[in-house]
């Protein structure tokens, strides 16, 4: 008996690790596959799943993957010069609502299908057929027909000129091109998802698997520089310390983007000096938003006051490293019609201590924080509590404004769960950011005047300004304008009553980072903030 | 033996019972509304009369202990629910993640095994010698180390450093063992102190005496007699270990890459993915739930007075 449980026992565990080891031989992962000879492999990471690689959708997909596969009518260039892409050229008609596009001939699906005028109108109709969801491009709201012209011709008409419309196009999504094999059978890409994922692009999703990996391979029918890598491998790395262990390792050729590794991380592998890193241009602009229909912050007075109490070069010193720049404006001064003169509000104590005075909220002798009608001056401060960085400037923040009597209550919440909270206006500050070209000034301003599902927590935050309705009339005038001299001068109107209101407290200007191993080449910023240059790539 | 295990399943009936219901209520105690958290995953925006036609759709207008009995019944054949977010089956994701999840914790009870159990024997055996030292300190170590920092270094010295084995992602075998070795050495010191502790209760058993006095060697004592007797307090630690294990390992996961049950879990946590925060509470319970049968059962072979009562 005893010897035959003995028996049995080995029996078990010899199973058990035939269990282990067969389920690890399954064939996946393309390290296991031998790469052929000369083949050009480049790996990088990213914190989440592509999701299902439909361009007229939202999360989970991912604005880079999207990029790769799936192309525009025209492409956002350097400084934002709109370039031809599936469009060779364009007529806009003299009162600006209709735009005729000039396709580009011989562009193939990577399933081999033509692209053409049809194909186009067919992914414009089943974008409008879910207009609501898209609602926060205003160029969805102002398209009132598409229409086949001749194979090679696509004809846009507007209910009004609107400027921004090229600008547009050249989003990463939603009007980006699937093939007519993608299309579901209801023909709705929205809710139904895809067939599969057949793009123009530079790119063609060989091998997936959810949250591990994803491999691209270079489409061999493409029309334009066909990429110099022969494949692209995206591993799923949630974690940045991680990341970095792998790219050393080599295990990763680069590693790109905004927030994907920590600031001391970035640091220490630029010090190394053993890596190549870059910092882009800035882009986005890190900001704290005032709630101005809360008590305390609805005062103009103590609104002015947070903004001259911020010490902004203390926390880029410290948080950033002295990687970013001090922001005083709500959009970084490189963009169109974002240069405005304004005299920044700079860090001076003695005057918001004055300004809190002057509001009401005083000093009282024997206790921590200011008060006013027996009430302290406490402010809520909500924050992404994955975000390491809101994390850090939200603490030091806490500890600064306290010198001066604030109490700020901080409040960090789950991603959804903070964004939900957000737009339903419930805290004093928020932390939040600009959205980065293209979307930059135009779409993100556009945005502060709807209460759309995939705009911004702005809309809300902003209510209880006596300004907000002539604010909201200027926006909407603006992106209808067809007078670029009135269009500079609206942008300065608004952008500079939105400084003097002091509703937002920009810090600074987030930039993408690039660190990668002295053997590759070609990582350069593209225009397009959430793009990845992988075309250019090359390994050497 | 069979009656034993009978007896011992229907006892499960109620203990299952009583974990969905728990479940159930639990998920409706989370503030915030499903149809809400659905429709803002579709990206659709939670108008009133959305929010009205979903909860109509979803059933969450019926009354609290129908919509039990429906969630019960569909549980029953294994139907989970569709995920908000990825809009597929909640039993197929689960299934996708928890494979490398097996995978991950058998590998690590495997260390946990063949590390912790000569460990622990032979530090009873040369009880205060140095062997017994060191594996005090390994002990110490195990329990105290963050697995984080231990994943960490791990991944330093034997990836980066050494070349040894890839940092992270799941492929070859050699993919596998970092993250189980760091899964594993939470649990091993816990348990090396349990055979440890254990045997020396025995080895001053009368029977023990006994059999020295026949002239059984020593060998023979501790491998036949003394081991087996010590193992039942080592198989609880060990089926509530896999139980944890099985339950998913976030940290680990979240470190190497790992896309097991603790991800899909915090990740569905993070976007109020309703059906599946609850498919898998209701899993890591049943796992549980299972991992004390298993141990029980374990008990009972191993130990024939606990079958007999069993059996009585």
């Amino acid at each position: 008996m005893l010897f035959k449980r003995s028996k049995l026992l080995s029996l078990l565990f010899v199973l058990l690790l035939m269990f282990v080891t067969g389920c690890s031989n399954t064939p996946k992962g393309s390290e296991n596959t031998s790469p052929k000879d000369n083949e050009k492999v480049v790996t990088f990471s990213m914190t989440g799943d592509i999701g299902d690689l439909n361009p007229h959708t939202y999360f989970p997909n991912e604005f880079f993957s999207q990029a790769m596969v799936y192309e525009s009518l025209v492409n956002y260039g350097e400084g934002g010069e709109i370039q031809p892409w599936l469009a060779e050229s364009w007529d806009v008609s003299k009162d600006g609502k209709e735009y005729v596009f000039h396709l580009r001939e011989g562009v193939k699906f990577s399933d081999g299908s033509q692209f053409n005028a049809a194909i186009v109108k067919k992914n414009f109709d089943t974008i409008l057929d879910n207009r609501k969801q898209h609602d926060w491009v205003e160029l969805i709201n102002q398209i009132k027909g598409t229409e086949v012209v001749d194979d090679y011709t696509f004809k846009l008409t507007l209910h009004n000129s609107y400027y921004p419309t090229l600008q547009e196009l050249a989003y990463i999504r939603p009007l980006r091109f699937v093939g007519e094999a993608a299309f579901p059978a209801s023909q709705d890409t929205f809710k139904d998802g895809l067939k599969s994922q057949i793009g123009t692009g530079p790119w063609v999703l060989s091998e997936y698997k959810k949250n591990e990996f994803a491999v691209f391979e270079r489409n061999e029918q493409y029309w334009g520089t066909k990429p110099q890598v022969d494949k692209v491998i995206v591993k799923v790395i949630t974690d940045g310390e991680s990341r970095v262990l792998a790219f050393e390792k080599k295990e990763l050729d680069f590693i790109f983007g905004n927030g994907v590794i920590s600031q001391d991380s970035f640091q220490f592998l630029k010090d190394s000096g053993k890596y190549e890193t870059k910092l882009s241009e800035p882009t986005a602009t890190r900001t704290l938003l005032f709630n101005t229909n809360k008590e305390a912050t609805k005062d103009h007075k103590v609104r002015l006051a947070l903004n001259y109490a911020f010490n902004k070069k203390a926390v880029i010193d410290n948080i950033f490293y002295g990687m970013e720049q001090k922001a005083d404006t709500l959009f970084p001064p490189v963009l169109d019609y974002t240069k405005i003169n304004i005299d920044p509000y700079e860090y001076d104590t003695e005057k918001a201590e004055q300004l809190l005075d002057e509001a009401g909220w005083k000093k009282v002798e024997g206790k921590p924080f200011r008060e006013k009608d027996g009430k302290e001056l406490q402010l809520e401060f909500l924050f992404n509590s994955t975000d390491n960085i809101q994390k850090s400037i939200a603490e030091f923040v806490q500890g600064d404004f306290r010198k001066l009597g604030i109490d700020i209550k901080l409040t960090s919440q789950e991603t959804t769960t903070f964004w939900t909270t957000a737009f339903q206006g419930k805290y004093d500050l928020l932390f939040t950011s600009t959205w980065a070209v293209p979307f930059d000034p135009h779409s993100y301003l556009a945005s502060i005047t709807t209460d759309s599902e995939n705009g911004g927590p702005d809309y809300t935050a902003l209510l209880g300004l006596p300004e907000k309705k002539e604010i909201d009339k200027k926006i909407k005038k603006v992106l209808l304008t067809t007078d670029e001299k009135e269009r500079k001068k609206l942008y300065t109107d608004i952008l500079t009553t939105l400084h003097d209101q002091a509703v937002y407290l920009p810090i600074s200007f987030q930039s993408n980072i690039a660190v990668y191993h002295k053997n590759i080449s070609g990582v350069d910023f593209l225009p397009q903030e959430a793009e990845v240059p992988l075309t250019t790539i090359d390994v050497n | 033996m069979g009656w034993f295990i009978i007896k011992r399943l229907t006892s499960l009936i109620p203990i299952l019972l009583g974990i969905s219901l728990i479940t159930f209520i639990l998920l409706h105690l989370i503030p915030g509304d499903p149809a809400v958290a659905y429709l803002r995953m579709s990206h659709i925006p939670p108008t009133d009369e959305a929010v009205a036609a979903l909860r109509l759709e979803l059933g969450l207008n019926k009354p609290l202990y129908i919509q039990y009995f429906e969630w019960l019944g569909n549980v029953m054949q294994l139907d989970l629910g569709m995920s908000y977010v990825s809009k597929n089956a909640v039993w197929d994701e689960m299934l996708l993640h928890l494979v490398p999840t097996i995978q991950l914790t058998f590998a690590a009870l495997i260390f946990i095994v063949v590390i912790s159990l000569p460990m622990g024997m032979i530090s009873a055996i040369y009880k205060g010698k140095w062997v017994d030292q060191f594996s005090r300190v390994v002990a110490f170590v195990s329990v105290s180390m963050p697995t984080f920092w231990f994943g960490f270094l791990l991944i330093y010295f034997l990836s980066v450093k050494l070349d040894l084995f890839p940092v992270l992602g799941r492929g070859t075998l050699a993919h596998l063992v970092l993250p189980s070795l760091t899964l594993a050495f939470g649990y091993i010191g816990t348990n090396m102190r349990l055979l440890r502790a254990s045997m020396l209760e025995n080895l001053n058993e009368p029977f023990v005496v006994y059999a020295r006095a026949r002239g059984v060697s020593e060998r023979r004592i501790v491998s036949r007699h003394v081991l087996k007797k010590s193992l039942l307090p080592v198989v609880t630690g060990l089926g509530m270990s896999l139980g944890n294990m099985l339950g998913g390992a976030v940290i680990v996961e979240t470190i190497f890459a790992w896309p097991g049950m603790g991800q899909l879990f915090v990740s569905s946590i993070i976007n109020q993915d309703y059906p599946m925060i609850q498919g898998c509470v209701l899993f890591m319970s049943v796992i549980f739930v299972v991992c004390n049968l298993f141990v029980d059962l374990t008990y009972s072979f191993l130990d024939p007075r606990i079958r007999l009562e069993g059996g009585k």
